[in-house]
């Protein structure tokens, strides 16, 4: 388990987390999302030991990670900018983390050999930028890691390879029962891999929840009434409304039952309730703290 | 084997449940056959294997699979799935009866419809 108690962290003055407290349980996919600027990588860089946080407390199974060799040799990460020797060809690299990681597989590293099919006496610098990527892949994975910690992962991925890593990671998370902390902006792909789901803003976490539980709990609504304008009862807490010509559409907090349930009392022409997808989730739950796309005219 | 649509708005566990419904109920599963472990479908379709789990677990409960401790899960034949499956289908035809009828669809229509079906299944 991540735990991740009221950190805070000021760079210059600036609070880059302010309060943060996430928990990550034991197996878990935990999707870390997030406006630009939000925190997540710095909130990543505590979890991996790399910052040391000026008040709270970041424990993975209870032990405080910051220089802590024992907690960091189960952990693999890929951050956004991978670290490799200059010269170094994966080979070398493979070398370096074995140095690292007790668990390191060579018999996975030879089997992954034929996944990524990158010839591993290529020196790293010259590899494109994906193939960089699926490198660190590569060798984080070999590592037999509990817990990775993954920061925009597929990012610069081909769409074969990013489906290759994540049927990678997603068995590992079967067999091995991994727990991984994955951010990215592809709340689409996220829905696949992801149980758990946490909203950052703004050096603090918004929101966090099982997807499940997040899904079910905010239902969109396309409805008509019969005399256009309807009151609805005032504990229903709408997120959002909009209007195209006399179809309505609702975003409520609620499930699908109880809402179209409350609804259909007034005996509307169409109703229609739809789940929503994580995407939609993120925009109302952040436009409801005033981050939205902004109606700018050019 | 089961193939997801992306920009259906249905969640996942519930396109893998229909999935593996269409195979047990149109035989291509026959009863007994070994499902997929949950281990195997998450890797080939890269979803989170507490998702696959969740699909099976509903199937189980709704009489479609059953699952063997250390063994896997298998495809039931019984008949409380086919009765469940009456009940969808008739749930289906109630929506399209009521399309008819909004279109002006006379009931002779569609006793006719109901004959018509009669004569080609026989």
């Amino acid at each position: 388990m991540i735990e991740i108690q009221d950190v805070k962290k000021r760079f210059d003055g600036f609070a880059a987390l302010d309060g943060t407290t996430l928990t990550v349980p034991t197996g878990a996919v935990y999707g870390l999302v997030g406006p630009n600027g939000a925190g997540k990588s710095t909130l990543i860089r505590h979890i991996t030991g790399i910052y040391r946080q000026d008040e709270g407390a970041v424990l993975v199974d209870g032990q405080p990670v910051y220089e802590n060799p024992a907690v960091k040799e189960r952990m693999a990460s890929i951050p956004d900018d991978w670290y490799y020797f200059l010269q170094s060809d994966v080979r070398d690299m493979m070398r370096f983390y074995c140095g690292f990681y007790p668990r390191f597989n060579m018999e996975r590293y030879e089997k992954f050999k034929e996944v990524f099919s990158i010839d591993e006496k290529r020196t790293i610098r010259r590899l494109s930028k994906g193939m960089q990527k699926q490198v660190a892949f590569w060798l984080a994975m070999c590592t037999m890691p509990d817990y990775l910690v993954l920061d925009e992962p597929v990012d610069g991925l081909d769409p074969v390879m990013r489906r290759q890593v994540w049927s990678l990671i997603m068995n590992d998370v079967a067999e091995r029962g991994t727990t991984v902390l994955v951010s990215s902006h592809n709340l689409r792909e996220l829905e696949d891999v992801c149980d758990h789901v946490g909203i950052m803003n703004k050096g603090k976490v918004l929101l966090e929840r099982s997807l499940e539980e997040l899904q079910g709990s905010t239902v969109k609504i396309q409805t008509v009434f019969q005399e256009g304008e309807v009151k609805l009862p005032e504990d229903l807490e709408i997120l959002h409304r909009s209007a195209t010509g006399r179809v309505q559409t609702l975003i409520i907090r609620g499930d699908i039952q109880s809402v179209t349930d409350r609804l259909s009392v007034y005996a509307p022409l169409l109703l229609e309730a739809l789940p929503l997808s994580l995407e939609e989730i993120f925009i109302y739950e952040l436009g409801g703290v005033d981050y939205e796309v902004k109606d700018i005219v050019l | 084997m089961i193939s997801l649509n992306y920009r259906d708005a249905s969640p996942i566990y519930a396109q893998i449940k229909s999935g593996l419904k269409k195979l047990i109920m149109t035989g291509a599963m026959k009863e007994g056959d070994k499902l997929p472990s949950v281990r195997a479908l998450a890797t080939e379709l890269a979803i989170n294997p507490n998702t696959i789990q969740k699909a099976y677990n509903e199937l189980e409960n709704e009489g479609y699979i059953y699952s063997v401790p250390g063994k896997g899960s298998f495809a039931c034949g019984d008949i409380k799935a086919d009765e469940r499956r009456k009940d969808e289908l008739k749930q289906r035809i109630r929506a399209l009866l009521q399309e008819l009828r909004f279109l002006g669809a006379k009931r002779e229509e569609l006793l006719a419809l109901l004959e018509e079906g009669e004569e080609e299944t026989k």
